[in-house]
């Protein structure tokens, strides 16, 4: 059973069609949720709320129907929306309170957890300070304490570092790091920052115009990737290709001393250049290539097949 | 988590049962209610007609006194029966529409200025159960200056007159709980509603004033132009009255403008079914963020 597993998921909203049969299982430890503005993102993350009703197929959390046992779902579920949202003339130990006791603690434990979240995240000396008072950054990270103080099964964050100077971007992704290292906590992360995604997620769902681009683990593509090495040399560069080959690796030498290679796990970078120094090649340049999540992106974007023209069936502008 | 390591920690502790959940929005909206020195303000104005009536029944069982009202005052002065109870339901029923007025956009407004309904109800809540706790907050709210002053004074009167007159007035106590319950019922759903679509606390008050009192004026010109009685439906204060009057068993002070019991109670559900959808169809609204 995954995370979240996607059978058909298809949601209407004003007779448009927003998410046109998703079909996925979720299963990372940090999942990111990538996608241009209306690619159904916000409506994936509230149909998995359970406030939108599917159409068609179903979407399961923890194998609970996401509308049906949306209750037991909410239980588990700690949710960071993107906007502002709080209420601003309570304190800020108290709206993490309220939140807490919202979702089943009782209120002794709330008030400690409450605590315990906000030094988390890092508002322990502004916790009696009223939310309205806070920063945007602060602001961000009060969503997160709520979020975590009832101890969810999944993490929702909806562009955590939305609108956060570099420190507190920073700050932010560290404490998500923190989060999916303690490992009890899954986490969905909705973005459009490739690079939060790609510092802090093991998979990645891309979505564009309500259907799936892309989904893949994202470690798995850097592993098939890590051995992808680019050399310019200097000297007998055929002559060194020959030997590279003769290790066992998958070898393609170009004009100019360029050689590319794909490295079988048995061959180190460091029995390249014993080869180099045993023929006198030179090795001017070594690019370690691998496929970045910028990669990922941009070829589900292109490898996408055009969306269905029929004008019923383009999926709303839901932007996040 | 831990205070002082500063690390993560699951929740493994125990859960309240779903059901609860309800309560805590009451509570949350109770505290919100009272935290306002305003609305203790308008708590202690509401105990001055309470102390008024409470010392007209006094007298009313003091026989120095009635011996003294009866040589020199009007006859009945001092009679406590449905027509006293009927002043104590207006007073007490008005002074929390004042009270509506300035709790039931706290508990609301608040919410939708800083929207905070995604966030909200992406706990386990529901629509319905975050406007029943609202609903509980301000009933609460309002039930400390309507029946349970209203019972209490039945209580001292049972308690300060012979033994027969309990026995003889008992439906005065039910007039008095089921008249109260109905005007508290029917302002918390005016009030919740009005607030939901307001952003502005100090607008939202001043809305809810109009509603009560903008149809009325309304409700009087159609009556006067037609020459009819049925525009009287609109006027919430007339209506009342009359509705209080039959639950007390009191004479009637509008005879001339006797509206039939049924037609009243249709208005007042009906009103109640607006009110629950404009709630509705505003917290749907608003549940989700959009960007």
């Amino acid at each position: 059973m995954g995370v979240i597993d996607l059978d058909g998921l298809t949601v209407r909203l004003g007779g448009r069609t927003v998410l046109d049969g998703l079909i996925g299982n979720l299963q990372g430890q940090a999942i990111g949720l990538l996608g241009p503005n209306g690619a159904g993102k916000s409506t994936l993350i509230n149909t998995l709320l359970g406030f939108h009703s599917p159409a068609q197929g179903t979407a399961r959390v923890f194998g609970l129907d996401a509308h049906r046992d949306r209750a037991q779902i909410r239980q588990r579920i700690g949710y960071m929306p993107e906007n502002d949202s709080f209420i601003g003339n309570m304190s800020g130990v108290r709206f993490v309170r309220y939140m807490a006791e919202l979702s089943g603690l009782p209120p002794s434990e709330a008030l400690e957890r409450a605590h315990e979240a906000l030094f988390y995240v890092g508002l322990g000396e502004v916790r009696y300070r009223k939310v309205e008072s806070y920063s945007l950054g602060m602001k961000q990270l009060v969503k997160l304490a709520q979020a975590l103080a009832h101890g969810p099964s999944l993490l929702i964050l909806d562009e955590p570092t939305n609108g956060l100077d570099p420190m507190a971007r920073l700050r932010m992704i560290q404490v998500i790091k923190e989060i999916r290292q303690e490992g009890s906590i899954r986490l969905l992360i909705s973005s459009h920052l490739l690079r939060d995604i790609d510092e802090t997620c093991d998979e990645v769902l891309i979505l564009k115009n309500g259907r799936i681009a892309a989904l893949s683990n994202i470690e798995h593509e850097r592993r098939s990737n890590r051995n992808f090495l680019e050399l310019e040399t200097i000297g007998a560069t055929d002559q060194f290709s020959n030997s590279i080959r003769n290790l066992g690796a998958e070898c393609a030498s170009f004009p100019g001393g360029r050689i590319k290679l794909v490295m079988p796990d048995n061959i180190a970078v460091r029995d390249l250049y014993v080869i180099a120094a045993e023929q006198g090649v030179q090795i001017r340049r070594m690019n370690l290539r691998r496929d970045s999540l910028e990669d990922i992106f941009l070829r589900a974007m292109v490898d996408m097949p055009p969306p269905n023209h029929n004008p019923e069936a383009q999926p709303a502008h839901v932007s996040l | 988590m831990s205070v002082y390591k500063h690390s993560y920690r699951a929740y493994s502790g125990r859960v309240t049962p779903l059901w609860s959940r309800v309560l805590v929005l009451a509570r949350y909206g109770l505290a919100e209610a009272w935290s306002s020195k305003i609305t203790i303000a308008l708590f202690t104005l509401s105990l001055i007609p309470f102390l008024v009536f409470l010392f007209g029944i006094y007298l009313a069982n003091y026989p120095i006194a009635r011996a003294l009202i009866a040589r020199g005052g009007p006859a009945g002065a001092l009679e406590v029966g449905p027509a006293f109870f009927l002043k104590v339901l207006q007073s007490q029923c008005w002074i929390a529409l004042v009270l509506t007025a300035w709790i039931a956009p706290r508990l609301i407004t608040f919410d939708l200025a800083d929207n905070s309904l995604p966030i909200l109800l992406s706990h386990p809540i529901s629509r319905f159960g975050y406007v029943f706790g609202k609903f509980i907050a301000l009933f609460a709210s309002l039930s400390v200056v309507t029946w349970i002053p209203g019972l209490l004074l039945f209580i001292y009167q049972s308690y300060t007159s012979p033994a027969p007159w309990v026995g003889k007035n008992l439906h005065i106590a039910v007039g008095i709980l089921v008249g109260a319950l109905i005007w508290t019922a029917l302002v918390s759903l005016l009030g919740l509603a009005l607030s939901s679509w307001v952003k502005w606390r100090v607008v939202a008050t001043g809305i809810i004033f109009a509603a009560v009192f903008v149809p009325a004026g309304v409700g009087g010109i159609i009556s006067a132009i037609l020459r009819t009685k049925w525009g009287l439906l609109l006027n919430l204060p007339v209506m009342m009255t009359e509705l209080w009057q039959r639950l007390l068993g009191a004479p009637d002070e509008l005879s001339n403008i006797s509206l039939p019991t049924t037609a009243i109670v249709a208005v007042l559900a009906l009103s109640c079914l607006i009110f629950v959808a404009m709630l509705n169809a505003r917290i749907r609204a608003r549940e989700v963020v959009r960007g």
